[in-house]
């Protein structure tokens, strides 16, 4: 009886050990992708952020992207985003930039690629302006150019 | 959903909580009801549903919501095992004050006049003590409680949530707050204006004491000289209101004889255990006799503790959880006020700013006077620990409040996203 | 910005606040728990203690000393010889608390063990009634008795133990006072306000000048020294550094040596080889002794006092004949006295032989333990030997026992009372028998009772441990 209580007390002061322990690890995730934000970005490059809340998807992925230089998304390793959403191809998408303007293109991705929710053509190359929806699989980006908006 | 019981999302550790809490309850108790379960239940729906709602309606930050719900989960646990019947009450509250918190987060949202109504709290505030003056009913040695239609609730409660709304307003814009385009300089009227909000602080103060309030008096003047330190631009302004607590504080030792004994009682309870000195030490047996892990939940004998229920219910915690989840709960209270400011940090508009740190400060001092009162750190004062404490008026005002820094945080959100904000 | 800045300043102040919490109540969990949950005030223990059936406690043969009972729905605490344990077992109170062995076994008289203690003191209260755990005691109780009848109505004590196990066989003090709850609690005012201060257990915490008994401890340092086999002059007074000393009624005893000075304790003698010892050798023989070693023991013992920072001559005169500001508890000197019986080692004293749980299991037992060694097997050997001159011829006549070889000393200490009024010497008697194989040591002393200790403490003696002999 003794053995048995001690058991049960013991974890239920785990269990709220756990809860504090797991919001302490999210909030410190948070932290540090807005630091690396602030501290790579000065507000010069623009960058991706995720619209979604971060819970609730069970992959590793960042609150922010900086896209300082043309990058790939996709599930592959070699991408320069790599997202293991499995609604998202191998590779994706990609961004370039022309001219200090970004682009983005569907590199031939099953699920397809859609901005402010219209369905890119594979090989297209969307103009993105400050603000545009980016979604792809289940992962929903926001692009952000403070310049563009200055 | 993929992964919906992984063990990173804190939302399921809550839900095992309860799920263990009652099921000990129910084993230990021997009472063998099954509303045991039913509460239970109750409280894992009422806490899944809302955080559906700010997950679904980015309603904004949503670790304030998960500590919350954390600290009230163990709150009704408490009660429950402590009175089922007030137990069940507590349930309807939480239900009752989630909906108060959604709501109020979606109306401060909604409606924008929040910061220049400063008269209407002015007067509102007086209306409300007023009333407690002329139709106050003494329940449990205070007599600030309002009865209306057999419910009993605590004005004072939402005094407090007025006076940092006050707060606000006058820290948006210090010296256009009052006495706009009545032809007074620029320097008279921020010094009239600095009057009226040294006035109307007074004016709670003197309310509270009528009401025999210590700890909301402590609370409200804690506040007051927080907010003024982060935004007071006049440092002798600051010193000054500093320097005057200092006579009021010793005013109050020496002459009011309310204060001598809680003073005299915290200095040393164990010259009278039978008397003055009852309830402190009862509460120190409690914590004291839980050990680490605690006596087991309906183990031990809180209900020994007087006012267990409510200014109490830390020491009962202790004692049937363990000191470790007592050091679990204040470590809650830290990351609550940890986010509250870091919401605060974030957040542009200097209503919202002094509004949300006002709030803050509020749960964090609130929470240090309770429980440092009833661990005999510092003297006893009777106020509810926030969230956890049984009571339907001090559940259903902390519910608005947080809706409103829920609120706040939301704007906080969209600052940095850019333009997410409409068309959900 | 600064006001972010001094937001995050006020963000550190309300989190130290917390941790200011955290560290407080950790504090009252680690070092002040075990203190306030025992406080009389905290229902929980009675809660415990209603829970639990508290043990009994036995006597080296198996009678009852104390036991608990269900008597109208509360439990008692019976004490079946009323007032003979007093200073031994101690009370169980719910209005006084706990006293001396009930106090410091009071977790396994409760069946609490060590591991209840660190997870949570107080468990369940909807469990069956449990049953505490049993003490059996190194008492013997017809001793006890049989002490406590010797000392009748005058206040004092009395301490037989085994000298070559340190179990104690009586310890007697007296007053004493009946320690059944009802009766507790008719006569608490009036002994708090006593002047014979009832609750004081003489035997251990009573702490008295030893007198000419501490004469062995001196003669252990002139051994040692080789001034045993010199003979003296006893004029029947010194004056040293201009103070008097003299023997009882003055007798000069002429020449004699070291054993016939120890029999007719002789006052003139021993104060002269005190000073030529000298404070060094007095000072080291009294550490060796036990002054200044705290004694472990079940129930609280004070510890004797040698108050000397810097000796003067008389100083060392009067610390050499048991005089002068020096203070023992009887126990102390009981287990002195073991220690010579026993070739010059002192086992540590106990009172408490093992602990059973309710089926009978052995929880936990005490054996014989060494505390320490005061002196060397052929010093021991030699002091026996004058100390059985003294039974046979000497001051100590009255303890002697047909057939069987008894040592002793006795001792009449002069006090803060005899400084006004001659009669109020503390009476004492040392002494241990049979010499060749020591069985059992006896302290007896008298407080202010203004005989000497050979007429009125040793006779006490020779009782307990005749009767204790016969008995074997």
């Amino acid at each position: 009886m003794g053995i048995i209580t001690l058991l049960m007390n013991f974890v239920f002061v785990l269990v709220i050990y756990c809860f504090i322990f797991s919001i302490i690890r999210l909030i410190y995730m948070d932290i540090k992708s807005i630091n690396y934000y602030i501290s790579n970005s000065n507000g010069k490059h623009p960058y991706l952020k995720l619209i979604n809340q971060r819970e609730m998807l069970n992959f590793r992925i960042e609150e922010t992207y900086l896209l300082t230089k043309e990058c790939s998304i996709g599930r592959d390793a070699k991408s320069d985003i790599i997202i293991k959403d499995p609604f998202i191809s191998s590779q994706h998408a990609q961004i370039v930039k022309k001219e200090g303007i970004y682009y983005i293109k569907d590199t031939g991705s099953k699920n397809g690629t859609f901005v402010n929710d219209n369905p890119l053509k594979i090989g297209f190359e969307w103009r993105l302006n400050n603000g545009d929806k980016i979604r792809l699989g289940q992962v929903e980006f926001l692009f952000v150019d403070i310049l563009s908006k200055a | 959903m993929f992964g919906i019981l992984t063990y990173r999302k804190p939302i399921n550790y809550i839900i095992l909580l309860n799920l263990l809490a009652y099921l000990f309850i129910f084993y230990n108790l021997k009472s063998y009801k099954f509303e045991t379960f039913a509460v239970g239940l109750g409280i894992i729906l009422l806490v899944c549903t809302t955080y559906l709602i700010i997950i679904k309606n980015r309603l904004g930050d949503e670790y304030l919501f998960l500590i919350v719900s954390m600290l009230l989960s163990l709150g009704v646990i408490m009660i429950y095992r402590l009175d089922n019947d007030a137990g069940i009450k507590q349930t309807v509250w939480s239900f009752i004050g989630l909906v108060m918190f959604v709501t109020t987060c979606q109306i401060f949202r909604l409606i924008k006049i929040w910061d220049r109504i400063a008269i209407y709290y002015v007067g509102l505030s007086v209306f409300l003590y007023l009333i407690t003056l002329l139709l106050g009913r003494n329940i449990n040695g205070a007599t600030n409680w309002i009865v209306i239609g057999g419910q009993s609730f605590q004005p004072l409660e939402i005094s407090k949530i007025i006076y940092i709304l006050f707060l606000a307003c006058y820290f948006k814009k210090p010296n256009q707050l009052f006495f706009e385009g009545m032809g007074f300089s620029e320097t008279k009227k921020e010094k009239l204006n600095k009057l009226v909000l040294v006035l109307f602080t007074f004016l709670n103060v003197f309310f509270l004491m009528l009401q025999k309030e210590w700890g909301s008096i402590l609370l409200i003047s804690s506040i007051y000289i927080i907010v003024l330190y982060v935004y007071g631009k006049n440092t002798l302004f600051f010193i000054c209101n500093i320097v005057m607590t200092i006579p009021i504080v010793l005013f109050g030792y020496f002459f009011v004889y309310h204060i001598k004994v809680r003073i005299d009682t915290w200095i040393n309870p164990w010259a009278d255990i039978a008397g003055k000195g009852y309830q402190i030490t009862q509460s120190l047996f409690a914590i004291s006799s839980g050990g680490y892990f605690g006596t087991g939940l309906g183990l031990g004998r809180p209900d020994m503790v007087p006012a267990v229920n409510t200014d109490f219910i830390f020491s009962a915690i202790c004692e049937e959880m363990g000191i470790l989840t007592g050091v679990a709960v204040i470590l809650l209270y830290m990351l609550l006020t940890y986010r509250g400011l870091k919401i605060v940090l974030r957040v542009k508009k200097r209503f919202n700013k002094v509004l949300g740190l006002g709030i803050t400060t509020m749960l964090g001092l609130q929470t240090f006077i309770i429980i440092g009162g009833v661990i005999k750190l510092i003297p006893l004062t009777g106020i509810t620990l926030p969230y956890i404490s049984y009571g339907g008026s001090s559940l259903v005002s902390s519910f608005i409040i947080l809706g409103i820094l829920q609120a706040i945080s939301r704007e906080d959100y969209a600052d940095v996203g850019g333009e997410i904000d409409e068309g959900e | 910005m600064k006001e972010n800045k001094k937001i995050i300043e006020v963000l550190i102040a309300i989190c130290s606040l917390f941790f200011i919490l955290v560290g407080y109540l950790t504090y009252i969990q680690v070092f002040k728990s075990k203190e306030i949950v025992q406080n009389t005030y905290n229902r929980r223990q009675y809660q415990a203690d209603e829970n639990t059936t508290r043990g009994q406690i036995i006597d080296r043969k198996g009678i009852v000393l104390a036991f608990s009972e269900e008597r109208d729905n509360t439990q008692q605490r019976i004490y079946p010889y009323s007032s003979l344990y007093s200073h031994v077992i101690g009370y169980n109170s719910k209005v006084y608390g706990r006293s001396l062995l009930e106090e410091s076994y009071n977790n396994y008289l409760l069946g609490l063990d060590e591991y209840t203690k660190v997870f949570g003191l107080f468990k369940s209260s909807n469990q069956d009634k449990k049953l505490g755990n049993n003490l059996s005691l190194t008492i013997d109780h017809e001793l006890q008795k049989l002490g406590h009848e010797l000392l009748g109505n005058r206040n004092g004590a009395v301490v037989a133990m085994n000298p070559k196990t340190g179990e104690i066989l009586a310890l007697v003090s007296k007053p004493d006072f009946d320690t059944n709850e009802e009766v507790l609690a008719k006569g608490w005012k009036a002994m708090v306000e006593s002047q014979e201060a009832p609750f004081l257990a003489r035997a251990t915490q009573g702490l008295y000048t030893p007198g000419s008994t501490f004469k062995v401890v001196t003669a252990a340092a002139i051994i040692e020294n080789g001034l045993d086999e010199e003979r003296f002059n006893d004029k029947g007074v010194i004056t040293i550094d201009g103070k008097e000393i003299s023997n009882s009624g003055r007798k000069a005893y002429g020449e004699i040596d070291l054993k016939k000075a120890l029999a007719v304790s002789s006052n003139v003698i021993f104060a002269q080889l005190g000073v030529t010892l000298g404070q060094e050798k007095l000072e080291d023989i009294f550490r060796r002794v036990g002054f200044g070693t705290d004694i472990t023991f079940d129930i609280p013992v004070s510890k004797s006092l040698f108050q000397y920072e810097k000796m003067e001559p008389n100083d060392m005169a009067a610390v050499a004949i048991g005089q002068g500001k020096i203070l023992v508890s009887p126990l102390h000197l009981a287990m002195i006295t073991s220690g010579i019986a026993n070739n010059g080692v002192i086992m540590k004293p106990y009172l408490v032989s093992n602990i059973t749980s309710p089926t009978g299991k052995e929880i936990k037992s005490f054996k014989r333990e060494e505390f320490k060694q005061i002196m060397e097997p052929d010093i021991a050997a030699k002091l026996k030997n004058m100390m059985q001159e003294v039974v046979d011829s000497g001051t100590g006549k009255k303890a002697a026992i047909k057939g069987i070889k008894v040592a002793g000393k006795t001792g009449t200490a002069e006090n803060e009372l005899t400084a006004q009024k001659k009669d109020k010497a503390h009476a004492w008697f040392i002494g241990f028998a049979p010499v060749e194989n020591p069985q059992i040591a006896v302290v007896v002393v008298l407080e202010y009772s203004g005989s000497s200790g050979g007429t009125i403490a040793a006779p006490i003696a020779q009782k307990i441990m005749d009767n204790y002999l016969k008995d074997k």
